[in-house]
């Protein structure tokens, strides 16, 4: 789904970064149930650093841009939130700036459904995949692709430090069309 | 140089030295490698946690007691095959099952865990009717759903082979402390109505005594059969903890104990106590480890229970005044008031337990602290159960010292009754293990509320303590009474807060009222307490699920199985967190395992139920939750799944009644209304869906989800501006994203009807 209207200049640019992730609860992290490649890697900063939960630990890339990281589930899954985690203090130039977020089936259909630029970021960025309206909180897909288009300084490759992708917690109770939200329900909902 | 080192050995295991204690023993079986010896040193090992040690030694021997010992070993290893064969050898089919009760508990056990439920059952039977007092066995029973009634069980019948091991023991027992003339009248009067055959007695007199007091840790009580042969010796001293020769009566050896036990006092004491304790240690290790498997936590509260009660009471009262005090003491204690022996007769086991604790307790209070010490510590640790015996054996040499001045007792190996107190100590014990006893039958059947009241019938001091709150919590808990069961497990844990048992419940009620401060903060008190214990590991895990954390809470609760690969519950809340990261196929063999374990568990059918719920196979989430129903027929939250999949199966008629079913059985679960709704909706039933669905509202006024499904009903009704107030109002009620979501959706679509509507 492409939101061309939210690609406005105003919208599209994210400074500064929060040092700690915080995510809302309602969310879960998808990540381990995909398959993570990138498009090139310098030796020794390979994709696992992307996952290892080490922020001292980076990807670099070493080829042209746009520099790719594709993360590839077994069905489609709804998808709400990337999160990087990018920093220009330690990473100056191998900082990216703009971010290109493609989704689809596959490399051959792949649509992009966000762009952002980053402005001295130091941190947790969040990258939301909603659209405005409300049945485009989640984009339900096969495959998602995260393209660096062009780093901070005008540096040929990037760094980067952690990436996560948030999707909604499925309903813990099967057959049912809406989730409890109050202690009442929850409560009884289920038999531990 | 043998006899000395033996009692240096049993010295140093009464005083907990294990290390010591091996030492010695290896050199005492180097000295004289008999059977007897090997047997004292595989009880050092196994008291020190070497069971692997103590199997080797002991392969292969043949007297029943190295059988036994060889089966702990066994046991303790995990090699049942092993185990079976010692204690029941295939080509001796009618053989003798060493140590009666002990030995069929044991063999109870293995089959239970082979999954041979039917002998299983038989041997636990067996056992009981042996030793009327064997909790364990009754206890097993009970988790089977195979026990019978407690008043049965507890009844006459134990009463009087208590009656008959103690009268045996008393009749040993050269000086009566304080009524001679009671003694030989109970004893009289005992033998009287003996019916059970000499064989049986010994047993029972020496399973009695091993088994109660340590009861449930071996604790060292054992001395009874030591006093069989003297007969028409005024039972005099009593209060002989030495272990009972019973051991070593079924394994062949012969009871050397009443000899010995003659010698007056002081330094001949030890060599007494010394031979008496290769025994008490054999039996001790032989309660021991079978307690293992019994929670500690259950034991301590009894036995501290049992002893605590009756004991000062009784010491106190029997020591001011031996005659008139003991027949008062005998009535009141008995509670019914009348004195005829028969009455006694015809308690309980319970009573009986009582009277062993409360008879050693008469005649001497620091008997009795002895004997306390020795349950308590036993309460502490298996390997120490027989430390406690060991201590316990050195009772009757304090008391010999102390009480026979006149040289003329004999310490008789074993608690030394007055046939009287015999009787009404027997009735007491008798008594309150049959409430317990039906207690926890019931509860074990998941007639929770039949349970709570039978609870609620014990007095006030055997209530307060954590056990029995801890079960009393957890049929609260299976009631689906989660407010109540807070309470109770939080006496419990203010009673006695080292105590484990149940507590693994209580971090699962914590779990589902939300309480996460509670809950954490049971988690570090209980991994304080005893970092090996399964239980405070299901409480971390619990804390970790509640955070929302499943991949830590996974590896916890894999923690928990590890450490004991017997805790059902452990392999359960493993499955449940398999579910929660939507691993099916690992959830599905978790909840096998814990099936395995407990097939009555029926937590790991609802879980499999579930599962298949998800995967929309819906017969056979039918079918697993159909058994959950059948195992625990009073949770409303399992007969609203149920009700769910029969309406996945389009048996929707039998849906909405086990629906009503729910929703009677428990006025404060609001799922099996909402359900209700669900079920009627989807059959059209519009109107009773929205009574239904108001009814809810009064029920759980903050509720998104009952407005979110009211608007989606006036949508359908075309509605429309009830369907925009309902869907407005579920939304300020902060659903999760995807609900938000859907709301939306639905809300836009409102006014344009004719188009298909797809997920709405």
């Amino acid at each position: 789904m492409a939101t061309e209207s939210s690609e406005s200049e105003e919208e599209g640019k994210i400074t500064g970064g929060n040092q700690h992730l915080i995510v809302e609860d309602d969310l879960r992290e998808m990540g381990k149930k995909a398959a993570w490649s990138v498009s090139s890697c310098k030796t020794g900063n390979g994709v696992s650093s992307l996952r290892d939960d080490n922020l001292e630990t980076y990807w670099q890339s070493d080829g042209a841009q746009p520099h790719l990281v594709n993360i590839q589930f077994q069905k489609k899954v709804k998808l709400q939130l990337v999160v990087l985690y990018v920093d220009f203090k330690l990473d100056e130039s191998y900082t990216p700036s703009k971010i290109s977020i493609r989704a689809g089936d596959g490399f051959h259909n792949l649509k992009e459904i966000k762009t952002v630029e980053l402005v001295k970021p130091t941190g947790w960025v969040y990258l939301s995949l909603s659209g405005n309206d409300p049945r485009e909180t989640f984009v339900n897909t096969f495959m998602l692709q995260i393209a660096v288009l062009s780093n901070h300084l005008n540096g040929r490759d990037t760094h980067v430090r952690q990436i996560k992708v948030y999707g909604p917690r499925p309903n813990p109770i099967p057959h049912q069309p809406f989730q409890f939200t109050s202690r009442e329900f929850i409560t009884y909902s289920t038999v531990r | 140089m043998e006899a000395i080192l033996t009692d240096c050995v049993q010295n140093s295991l009464r005083h907990f030295m294990f290390g010591n204690a091996i030492f010695l023993c290896e050199r005492l079986c180097a000295e004289s490698p008999t059977e007897v010896n090997l047997q004292l040193l595989a009880a050092c090992y196994l008291q020190n946690n070497q069971a692997y040690s103590a199997y080797c030694i002991l392969k292969g021997k043949q007297t029943a007691q190295s059988r036994y010992l060889f089966a702990i070993s066994c046991f303790q290893m995990d090699l049942l095959n092993e185990a079976e064969t010692a204690l029941c050898p295939a080509h001796e089919p009618g053989g003798e099952i060493p140590n009666g009760a002990a030995g069929h508990y044991l063999l109870g056990l293995i089959y239970r865990y082979t999954d041979r439920t039917k002998n299983a059952i038989h041997h636990f039977r067996l056992a009981l009717s042996i030793d009327p007092l064997l909790w364990a066995a009754y206890e097993e029973l009970c988790v089977l759903g195979a026990a019978e009634d407690a008043a049965v069980v507890f009844g006459e019948a134990a009463a009087l082979c208590i009656q008959k091991q103690y009268l045996h023991h008393g009749i040993a027992s050269p000086n009566v402390h304080t009524s001679n003339e009671d003694y030989n009248l109970v004893s009289s009067q005992n033998f009287g109505s003996e019916e059970v055959s000499p064989r049986q007695l010994k047993h029972t007199q020496g399973n009695n005594l091993r088994d109660i007091p340590g009861s449930y840790r071996g604790a060292a009580v054992v001395s009874g059969a030591a006093s069989q042969p003297q007969n028409g010796v005024v039972p005099n001293m009593s209060f002989y903890n030495t272990p009972s020769p019973m051991a070593l009566q079924l394994s062949g050896v012969a009871p050397p104990p009443l000899c010995r036990n003659m010698q007056p006092n002081g330094s001949n004491l030890n060599t007494v106590n010394t031979d008496g304790s290769p025994r008490s240690v054999v039996n001790s290790t032989i309660q021991a480890p079978r307690r293992k498997f019994v929670d500690e936590g259950k034991f301590r509260k009894i036995s501290g229970r049992l002893f605590s009660d009756s004991g000062p009471r009784r010491s106190t009262r029997l020591g001011r005044d031996a005659g008139a005090n003991i027949n008062a003491n005998i009535s009141t204690v008995a509670g019914n008031g009348t004195n005829g022996s028969s009455k006694y007769l015809g308690s309980s086991k319970l009573s009986s337990v009582a009277l062993r604790t409360v008879t050693v307790r008469k005649g001497l209070s620091w008997v009795n602290e002895n004997i306390e010490e020795g349950i308590r510590n036993e309460a502490f640790d298996d390997s120490r159960a027989n430390m406690a015996s060991m201590t316990s054996s050195s009772f009757p040499s304090g008391d010999v010292r102390s009480l026979d001045q006149d040289g003329a007792t004999v310490p008789v190996g074993g608690i030394f009754f007055s046939g009287s107190k015999v009787i009404s100590g027997a009735s007491e014990v008798l008594g309150l293990l049959r409430s317990l006893g039906e207690g926890y039958r019931l509860s074990c059947l998941y007639r929770c509320q039949d349970a709570l009241d039978t609870y609620l019938r014990l007095p006030h001091r055997h209530y307060n303590t954590s056990w029995v709150l801890s079960q009393v919590g957890k049929a609260h808990f299976e009631l689906v009474d989660y407010l109540e069961a807070d309470r109770a497990f939080s006496l419990a844990r203010r009673v006695t807060p080292y105590s484990l048992e149940g507590m693994d419940i209580y971090s699962t009620v914590l779990y589902h009222l939300k309480e996460d401060m509670k809950l954490s903060y049971l988690a570090q008190e209980l991994t304080s307490t005893d970092r090996l214990a399964p239980q405070s590991w299901c409480a971390v895990g619990n804390c970790y699920s509640l955070q929302k954390d499943h991949e830590t809470a996974l590896k916890i609760f894999k923690r928990a199985v590890q450490l004991n690969s017997r805790f059902a519950y452990a392999h359960t809340l493993c499955g449940h967190e398999y579910v929660s990261l939507a691993d099916f196929e690992n959830g599905i063999k978790s909840y096998q395992n814990a099936l395995r374990i407990d097939s009555r568990h029926y937590n790991a059918w609802y879980g499999i139920g579930m599962i298949f719920l998800r995967q929309e196979k819906f017969e056979f989430s039918e079918h697993h939750f159909g058994m959950a129903f059948q195992i625990n027929p009073r949770s409303s939250v399992i007969m609203s799944y149920l009700g769910t999949a029969l309406h996945a199966l389009k048996k929707s008629e039998d849906a909405i009644k086990i629906m009503n079913r729910a929703i009677l059985a428990d006025r404060k679960n609001p799922l099996p209304m909402y359900q209700k709704a669900n079920i009627l909706m989807s059959l059209e039933k519009f109107d009773d869906a929205l009574e239904v669905l108001e009814e809810l509202k009064e029920h759980a006024p903050r509720e998104s989800s009952v407005y979110a499904l009211m608007g989606k009903i006036y949508k359908r009704q075309n509605m429309h501006e009830k369907a925009m107030l309902h869907f407005g109002i579920a939304l300020d009620l902060k659903p999760s994203a995807t609900d938000v979501a859907i709301i939306k959706a639905a809300i836009e679509k409102l006014h344009v009807p004719d188009e298909l509507e797809d997920n709405l």
